[in-house]
């Protein structure tokens, strides 16, 4: 315990320093910008400033870009009780009663518990990491090449396991990402692979540019395929304090909400957008009047926000002790710590406390912000929704296009990036999921590098993954996973989930 | 044996296509033994089994419930045969570093041309108008620096939507060029031309 608050005390001495409050602020000030405007994401705000960071110090880059992700769970909300549009897809659920309440009069309200659950949410899962993740980084510490092999494995399968959409196409676009991954010069070996002579591709493609391209570009001509009309309900927000009743009722919703989140967070695949849609179900099922719900029930609101909040935050701990990411937010911060030259991994935590601890310091500090900034610059945020898309959309191209270009000053980045945006495109339009791809793109590299040293070490033994207890457990939970995926009973259950909140 | 799930259909021949294709390349690198893994052993391993989940989507959309049409989204298969052959003409006629200037915006004209088929070949027209326009910027913004390469890519890709005011496009595109100058180019500094280089 005494040990926590040291090392919360060096976080706190980090996060607190003039440079990393600005930029914590830019960050969570960002993310709540685009949290708020629909058709722009986190995923692709981050990877939009990756090559920015370079010009930072490593932990005021972590702390900006975890800045974005949730403070995009704040300003997702706004848009989804005011719009009735999803600002971000992890408030989907949010729609449902806040923009009931909203057209009952009660917009300030379904505002106020929002940021109230989100708050709360986000103070406890700050502790949460800091209790957990130093435990799980000293096993991981003791992990060899075949103990990760199967890691990674269990995280790509858990990951596929709790996206919805078709189970073997989401497999079969993890192992795309995979192969995607390899492109480039092998390590072992020096042999460029899958290069057609291209010199840039000899380093690789681009994550920056599969990401934007998947994510963003193909999410942009999305939005311009269907035209939506968007029609704000409430032109001016007031008395954003909830009632005493209000808060009575939400109480125990935000402690569920906020549990269960932290929960699924921490699960490989899981995150805010995964929590908000369990919170919201969990709710229903237990609440004494369900026939509320979707006609402007608080606990509608607080449960699924506290939730993504939540969730949001605790993804980070499988990202800071294992070095796994969970989503594809997270995999584009494993990017930016490499672009900073850290390997990401449990000895992170101990080789780089100041990093570590700080970047945790910082989340409780942007939720603090986040609530003080939110409430009062609600007006503002609505200004901003009445600007029109078409407007919104070639700004957001355009800092797209200067991001990608400006990693390595070539038109190739750019038009690699266009590449995979018509690829994306065709990915929706085929049903198959592009978040496992950008896991397994991300991973490919490391799992080839373990695979061929546990290999190596075991002289060309493949049993060696079934003898080391660690490994052997890992590689049934996993197994287990996909077999109760495909157990009919489970497979409808899963298929329920998604379809009705 | 009729196909019922469209979208099952491609997405299974999309997959068996990119297993293959990373089998097939990886012949050409040494495939080493289980202990000292060559470079061609582990996608090899991955394409085969990307290969065979591709069969078993494929198979899917025969026996699947969910019906989709076939036709998932506009494809012009000319459009694909034009850009081709105009990237296999800009491919062997690449000019030389010293050749005259006439050659070389040919060339960029050519190849240009060819990844502008080869885009608008699939999807709607926003698809290929934005990427195009996204394209272009990239490879106007060293030779012609950010301003113009800004209004080639706010001009196209607002072309590219559904309503096109020429007067508010004109705003958004002087806004946005002076705010990417200032923020980008002197704010962080990026190495980046403003005007065109000939100016400079």
């Amino acid at each position: 315990m005494e040990g926590l608050i040291t090392n919360l005390g060096i976080g706190f001495h980090v996060a607190l320093s003039l440079q990393n409050l600005f930029y914590c602020f830019v960050g969570v000030i960002l993310g709540t910008l685009i949290g708020v405007l629909p058709g722009i994401g986190p995923v692709a705000t981050i990877a939009m400033l990756l090559p920015v960071t370079f010009t930072l110090s490593p932990i005021s880059a972590l702390i900006m870009l975890a800045g974005i992700y949730y403070g995009a769970q704040y300003g997702g909300s706004t848009t989804a009780i005011l719009v009735n549009l999803p600002g971000e897809s992890s408030s989907v659920v949010t729609c449902l009663d806040g923009y009931q309440m909203a057209r009952q009069g009660r917009a300030g309200p379904a505002l106020g518990i929002a940021a109230i659950g989100s708050f709360f949410a986000g103070c406890v899962s700050t502790v949460i990491i800091a209790l957990f993740a130093p435990p799980l980084a000293e096993v991981a510490l003791k992990f060899g090449p075949a103990e990760y092999f199967s890691l990674m494995s269990l995280g790509l399968i858990a990951a596929v396991v709790l996206a919805h959409g078709s189970l073997i196409k989401a497999i079969a676009m993890v192992i795309l990402g995979l192969l995607l991954g390899l492109v480039g010069t092998d390590v072992n070996s020096g042999v460029a692979r899958f290069s057609f002579g291209v010199s840039e591709l000899s380093d690789g493609i681009g994550f920056v540019s599969v990401a934007m391209g998947v994510f963003g570009f193909a999410e942009i001509i999305g939005n311009l395929e269907d035209t939506e009309e968007r029609e704000i309900f409430v032109k001016k927000v007031t008395g954003l304090l909830p009632t005493l009743q209000d808060l009575k009722d939400s109480a125990p919703s935000i402690l569920r909400g906020t549990a269960l989140g932290s929960f699924l967070g921490i699960l490989p695949g899981g995150g805010a957008l995964l929590a908000s849609f369990a919170a919201y179900t969990l709710e229903k099922k237990v609440s004494k009047n369900s026939a509320n719900f979707g006609k402007g029930a608080i606990q509608g609101v607080a449960a699924p926000e506290s939730a993504n909040n939540a969730g949001a935050q605790t993804s980070f701990i499988p990202l800071l002790t294992l070095g796994i990411p969970s989503n594809p937010v997270m995999a584009l911060m494993i990017g930016a710590m490499m672009i900073q030259g850290i390997a990401p991994g449990p000895q992170v935590m101990t080789e780089r406390p100041q990093l570590f601890w700080g970047m945790i310091a910082s989340m409780w500090v942007g939720n603090l912000m986040l609530v003080i900034l939110n409430l009062p610059l609600i007006g503002m945020w609505i200004k901003l929704l009445t600007v029109p898309y078409r407007i919104l959309y070639p700004a957001i191209l355009l800092f797209c296009c200067i991001g990608v270009y400006s990693i390595s000053n070539s038109p190739f980045d750019v038009m690699q990036t266009a590449v995979f945006g018509v690829v994306g495109y065709i990915f929706v339009k085929l049903e198959c999921e592009p978040a496992p791809l950008i896991l397994g793109f991300i991973l490919g590299p490391l799992m080839e590098e373990n695979l061929r040293r546990a290999m190596l070490l075991s002289r060309g033994d493949p049993t060696v993954f079934f003898q080391r207890p660690i490994s052997l457990t890992m590689l049934l939970i996993a197994g287990f996973l996909l077999a109760i995926t495909l157990a009919p009973a489970i497979r409808k259950k899963r298929e329920e989930a998604f379809v009705e909140a | 044996m009729k196909i019922t799930n469209g979208r099952d259909f491609w997405a299974g021949l999309m997959f068996i296509a990119f297993g293959a294709a990373f089998m097939i390349i990886s012949g050409n690198y040494p495939m080493g033994t289980a202990v000292r893994m060559g470079p061609a052993y582990f996608p090899t391993v991955l394409g085969g089994i990307l290969a065979v989940l591709g069969a078993a989507v494929l198979f899917r959309a025969f026996v699947s419930k969910i019906p989709n049409p076939l036709a998932v989204f506009p494809f012009r298969g000319w459009y694909v045969v034009v850009g081709l052959a105009l990237g296999v003409v800009a491919y062997y006629t690449q000019p030389p570093r010293d050749a005259v200037i006439v050659w070389q915006i040919g060339h960029t004209l050519l190849s240009g041309g060819a990844i502008g088929f080869l885009f608008a070949a699939f999807g709607p027209r926003p698809l290929w108008v934005i990427l195009f326009s996204v394209v272009v910027f990239g490879y106007l913004l060293k030779p012609l620096g950010m301003v113009v390469a800004t209004g080639a890519l706010i001009f196209g890709s607002a072309w590219g939507g559904h309503e096109f005011k020429v007067k508010e496009v004109t705003i958004l595109f002087v806004v946005l060029a002076i705010f990417s100058v200032i923020a980008f180019v002197h704010g962080l500094g990026l190495p980046m031309n403003v005007w065109p280089s000939l100016w400079e």
